[in-house]
């Protein structure tokens, strides 16, 4: 086994063709631990931590953040034991993707063309019948330079004057340094009739192009335009700002591109619901009383949605484009906020565990989230999501749907409220539930008839603990 | 349905204008003032004269190099042609296109065309604008004997059966692919038959004869507005000058001309006709002829006098936007 | 934004503009597909899956699924054109621009020029072109250096979906002849399209990488790989500029231009044969107006002085890629002054 080891860009999911470094974690020369992150990668799904799954030491950093690799591609290479720069540098150069994927075909691997040295001139007289230039010819004599070697570049091997002038300079310096970024810079100016390179420029000089009219190609503002307004910077701009700026982080991100997406692509509709909990309040009362600790309201809830989503399997579904994927199980997904955002992990095959692993399981899930510890399989996926807010004490509010999952409940507060019973006024303690659910996919007899389903699981529990 | 006098006059005004037009530039052309190639259309004036009499503004024509005379026929402006031909700056064209490319939208007018059978296909196309239309209109593709040997007319005449268009496939058999014998050329010696193997109705007549085309395109044309099809009409017709002008002509008879300018000439058959069934005095149109000399000769003058173009003209009107 | 196929986003453009615009008419073999047979109309939708779905919704009079004739389909475009319509006319594959050549540049090109700039000629000519599915000599040919040689014609070249929506409306709504290239191996690539209204002005180059040291210019298939290069080079600290020229005809010369200045190192990646090239073409454009700024000759990437051959392994060969762009990137950064 080499004491070096590559690490490529990983796949996560089927679809997954490129991921870009968002950050670095390690620099050359770190020593780190299996399972210690050592970079945040994004896909256009998800922001995750790249977890380093050998012992060792950094050798180099080969990958640019804020730069898209395909699948297999190298992002860096670790030392096992210690190894020599040219070691590292002859694995960089010899390293080939793995066959099959993204990166196989990337030229990024394929080594650097070397340049030639100057062949070691020679006295050897020219031929008359040599396939050269007549002023190649003259050069060559009077640098006193032999092109037997030299292989010509001009039709049928002909030796031109630049071939033998290049070859009889010494090589250039190989072009080579540390990694660059080359990704467009400009993209947030592209609502701006403006030549690429006046784009570029606008960003550096930091001018307005808003300001400008174009004398370009068909009134495009061009480089000079932008050049000839940096150089007559306007009246001074206001100097105290009283906001300050911060980046998206790549979860956030995440979250904005999947949420608008969702917002903006999936018709939404909903419908709003109050249920009666007091038979789970006394359910969950009676355990208490057994000594037992009884598992949340909202383990419940999940454990009812679980089910109804298996009475009502129309519910229990993705949708990807003109498509509905339909799931035996219900993987229902918990929204859970962590100082980093919103990520939502599954509790897979929710209709099949009792209520306590369920709670057992969220609780973890949870844990985990918060610390960004999370796996990508633990997150990716579900058919439905449940999100209660109840815990604010906010009454009622209605979710957008996290795709391509179908539809997404979200739960409300507690509230004793007066209810009529056999007709006679009563206090009753009720939830509000809102479901959202995807109008492509999801009639809205369908989604009443999943809500129904859910409130009798839930005003009558016992097929929750059965 | 006889024609009135007015369309008589009319006809007789539109034949007569394209024989003065083309007979002056046969002249002009030889004193070395109008540059290019001109191909004249004396001697076939009624076959446009016939077909154009039917057509409103907004019915298309599709001409050939030889095309002075479906210019005039579909109602350009005489004087802003002979600017064009004379290669003047407010020519019809802007002195861009010259005597093979002249053309008038606005008058249903698609265009001469330098290149021998391009214009079927354009027809085609304008069968399918007039169709989508949906008001009757149709479209002509005026071809000559040596057209119709083109592919290009063979894929317009089977794709306009094909999506059954209000497309008019005109053929002006004037016996001479340019300095070629039809009979040489168009292999089975019969292109109506030819036309009419292509599943559409194909009908022929005395190009010569101004009433014979107008009552055969009468017939062809309700065919054609009625949705019925595309159509073929063969008109045998002749030309009085050669290919081009400059063209020796020697491959024609002996006292060819002569027998075909006596025997074969559309206006002096429609002054015949006109006589022998007593349909209009020919004293009026004596006075039509003098009138037309007077337009040949003011549009000369007017297109002599015209400004030329500026250099700087040569970039424009290559693209609506660029 | 909705993310979709090149494919689908040329579909959904016409089925959007002929929607918008009752005087648009689209012509083309196939573009029904299986007319006359037991199958029945749409039985196809076009070989390329291109048109699917228009013959239902806009009838026979605007569909018009052609014979074997492309000399008439495309003149048949441009008959319509002069007539007052809006035309669109597909050639099955690009090769076949040699069997209509006479009505795209004799006729349809020179319409507005020769009668004096008082007619116009609103025809969009789709054209699916390129090498690189073993389609051999006759099916494979990126013609779009012949035709942008060509005065009147317009030529455009989407790579990604939001571009093909972008410049084919361009395309459908102007009033102009333009040939609108489809590149056979794009049809499947996936992207965002913008929703809406959505018109990319052409002469509008995009650059796909930024950088400082070398101009990569190239347009269709070879974006990508010029792309892969800049990418590969980056990690040697070399960065390029990779300028996707979107429309070869009007060519967007001040990106080019200002690309050049700035890196001073141009290399020019063209999937059509060398001679009388897009390459040669900017190679000559950027000789003689940016000579001063060059600091090595110019490196043309382009497809052999050869048809384009059959077998996989061939047609590999003969197809500029990625590594060759890359290699002509370090060859012209390691000439020797």
């Amino acid at each position: 086994m080499s004491k070096l080891r590559a690490l490529t860009m990983p796949k996560w999911g089927i679809e997954m063709v490129e991921g870009t470094i968002a950050e670095w974690k390690v620099t050359a020369g770190d020593r780190i631990k299996k399972g210690q992150v050592i970079a945040l990668i994004e896909t256009d799904k998800i922001a995750n931590d790249l977890e380093c799954e050998f012992e060792g030491t950094v050798a180099r950093v080969v990958a640019d953040a804020a730069t898209v690799y395909p699948v297999g591609a190298l992002l860096a290479v670790l030392a096992m034991e210690p190894a020599t720069a040219t070691e590292i540098e002859d694995f960089v150069r010899s390293f080939r993707a793995a066959a099959g994927s993204a990166a196989a075909e990337s030229p990024g691997t394929a080594a650097a063309t070397a340049t030639a040295a100057a062949p070691p001139p020679t006295t050897a007289a020219i031929p008359k019948n040599a396939n050269i230039s007549p002023p190649a010819r003259l050069l060559a004599e009077k640098l006193g330079f032999g092109v037997g070697q030299l292989r010509g570049s001009g039709r049928r091997g002909r030796i031109t004057l630049q071939d033998v002038d290049q070859a009889s300079k010494p090589a250039a310096a190989p072009a080579a340094g540390k990694p660059v970024s080359v990704a467009v810079t400009t993209a947030a100016l592209d609502v701006f009739h403006a030549s690429a390179y006046a784009k570029r420029l606008a960003l550096k000089h930091a001018v307005d192009l808003s300001r400008l009219k174009g004398t370009g190609p068909r009134g495009r503002i061009s480089r000079a335009d932008v050049l000839k307004s940096a150089a007559t910077p306007p009246a001074a701009a206001a100097s105290s700002q009283s906001f300050t700026i911060e980046k998206f982080t790549p979860m956030r991100k995440v979250i904005a591109r999947q949420l608008t997406l969702s917002k903006s692509t999936i018709p939404h509709f909903y419908l709003r619901m109050r249920v009666r909990v007091d038979a789970l309040m006394a359910l969950r009362e009676r355990i208490r009383k057994d000594g037992g600790k009884p598992p949340s309201v909202n383990d419940y809830l999940i454990r009812a949605a679980a089910l109804a989503l298996i009475d009502v399997p129309q519910v229990n579904i993705q949708v990807h484009g003109e498509e509905i994927h339909r799931y035996k199980h219900a993987d229902v997904a918990v929204a859970v906020a962590t100082d980093r955002g919103l990520i939502t992990p599954i509790v897979r095959c929710a209709d099949t565990k009792p209520v306590a692993q369920i709670g057992s399981e969220i609780r973890d899930l949870a844990e985990r989230a918060r610390a960004g510890k999370l796996k990508v399989e633990e997150y990716a996926g579900g058919s439905f999501c449940v999100t209660n807010l109840g815990m604010f004490g906010v009454d009622e509010f209605d979710a957008i749907i996290n795709p391509p999952q179908g539809a997404i409940l979200a739960v409300g507060a507690l509230q004793r409220r007066f209810v009529e019973d056999a007709g006679s006024v009563t206090f009753a303690n009720t939830l509000k539930l809102s479901l959202s659910c995807d109008h492509r996919a999801i009639d809205g007899a369908v989604g009443a008839r999943f809500l129904s389903a859910l409130r009798d699981l839930i005003e009558k529990p016992l097929r929750l603990i059965s | 349905m006889p024609l009135s006098k007015d369309q008589l006059r009319r006809a007789y005004r539109q034949m007569k204008t394209i024989r003065e037009f083309e007979e002056r530039l046969h002249l002009e052309i030889a004193t070395g003032d109008i540059a290019g190639f001109t191909h004249l259309y004396c001697g076939q004036e009624a076959v446009a004269v016939g077909v154009c009499e039917h057509l409103a503004n907004d019915d298309f024509i599709v001409s050939t190099h030889r095309g002075h005379g479906h210019c005039i026929a579909k109602g350009c402006d005489v004087v802003g042609m002979m600017k064009e031909i004379y290669g003047r700056r407010d020519g019809l064209c802007k002195g861009k296109g010259g005597s093979m490319h002249i053309a008038d939208v606005n008058v249903g007018m698609l265009g001469a065309n330098g290149i021998v059978g391009a214009g079927a296909p354009l027809a085609v196309g304008a069968g399918v604008a007039a169709r989508m239309d949906g008001a009757g209109k149709v479209s002509i593709a005026f071809s000559g004997d040596g057209a119709c040997n083109q592919g290009t007319t063979f894929e317009a005449m089977n794709m306009a059966v094909v999506l059954k268009l209000p497309v008019i496939f005109v053929y002006e058999n004037n016996h001479y692919s340019e300095h070629t014998g039809a009979d040489y050329a168009v292999g089975s010696k019969d292109m109506t038959k030819r036309a009419a193997g292509f599943g559409m109705l194909a009908r022929k007549a005395d190009g010569c004869d101004f009433f014979a085309v107008y009552d055969l395109m009468t017939e062809v044309l309700q065919h054609c507005r009625s949705g019925a099809g595309p159509a073929s009409v063969e008109l045998d017709t002749e030309r009085f000058f050669g290919h081009f002008e400059g063209d020796p002509q020697r491959y024609r008879g002996p006292g060819e001309l002569e027998r075909l300018r006596e025997t074969r000439d559309c206006l002096k058959n429609f002054r015949a006709t006109a006589k022998a069934r007593k349909l209009i005095d020919l004293a009026e149109l004596d006075a039509i002829d003098a009138q037309v000399m007077q337009l040949i000769e003011s549009a000369v003058t007017q297109a002599r006098a015209a400004p030329v173009p500026q250099a700087a003209d040569v970039f424009e009107d290559v693209y609506v936007t660029y | 934004m909705a993310k979709m196929m090149l494919r689908e986003a040329i579909n959904k453009t016409i089925h959007d503009e002929m929607e918008r615009d009752k005087n648009i008419v689209i012509m083309g073999e196939d573009i029904v597909g299986g007319m006359g047979t037991a199958g029945g109309p749409e039985a196809i939708g076009g070989i390329w899956g291109l048109t699917g779905g228009l013959y239902a919704k806009f009838g026979a009079n605007r569909v018009i699924d052609t014979p074997i004739s492309e000399s008439c389909i495309v003149g048949a475009a441009a008959g319509a054109a002069l007539a007052g319509k809006r035309a669109i006319a597909e050639l099955m594959f690009a090769d076949f621009v040699g069997v209509c050549l006479d009505q795209l540049y004799n006729q349809m090109a020179k319409f507005r020029y020769m009668f004096g700039g008082k007619t116009k000629c609103p025809v969009t000519v789709r054209i699916t072109y390129g090498a690189g599915m073993n389609a051999a000599a006759q099916h494979s040919q990126a013609v779009y250096s012949m035709l942008t040689s060509i005065p009147g014609l317009k030529v455009v070249m989407p790579t990604t979906p939001a571009d093909a929506k972008g410049l084919l409306t361009t395309a459908i709504r102007g009033d102009d002849p333009v040939m609108f290239f489809e590149h056979k191996t794009l049809y499947g690539i996936s992207g965002e399209v913008p929703d809406g209204e959505y018109l990319l002005p052409f002469g509008n180059a995009r650059m796909t990488r930024e950088g400082n040291h070398a101009s990569i210019v190239t347009c269709g298939q070879l974006v990508r790989a010029a792309e892969k290069a800049a990418d590969a080079l980056a990690k040697d600290g070399i960065s390029c500029d990779v300028i996707d020229l979107r429309t070869t005809s009007p060519l967007d010369e001040e990106c080019i231009l200002d690309s050049v200045e700035n890196t001073g190192h141009l290399i020019v990646a063209d999937e059509s044969p060398p001679r009388c090239s897009l390459a040669s073409d900017i190679a000559g454009l950027v000789a003689s107006k940016a000579f001063a700024a060059l600091k090595a000759p110019i490196e043309m990437v382009t497809a052999p002085h050869t048809p384009v051959p059959f077998a996989r392994e061939l047609e590999k060969a003969y197809l500029p890629n990625a590594a060759g762009i890359e290699a002509a990137v370090r060859r012209s950064l390691a000439y020797r002054h």
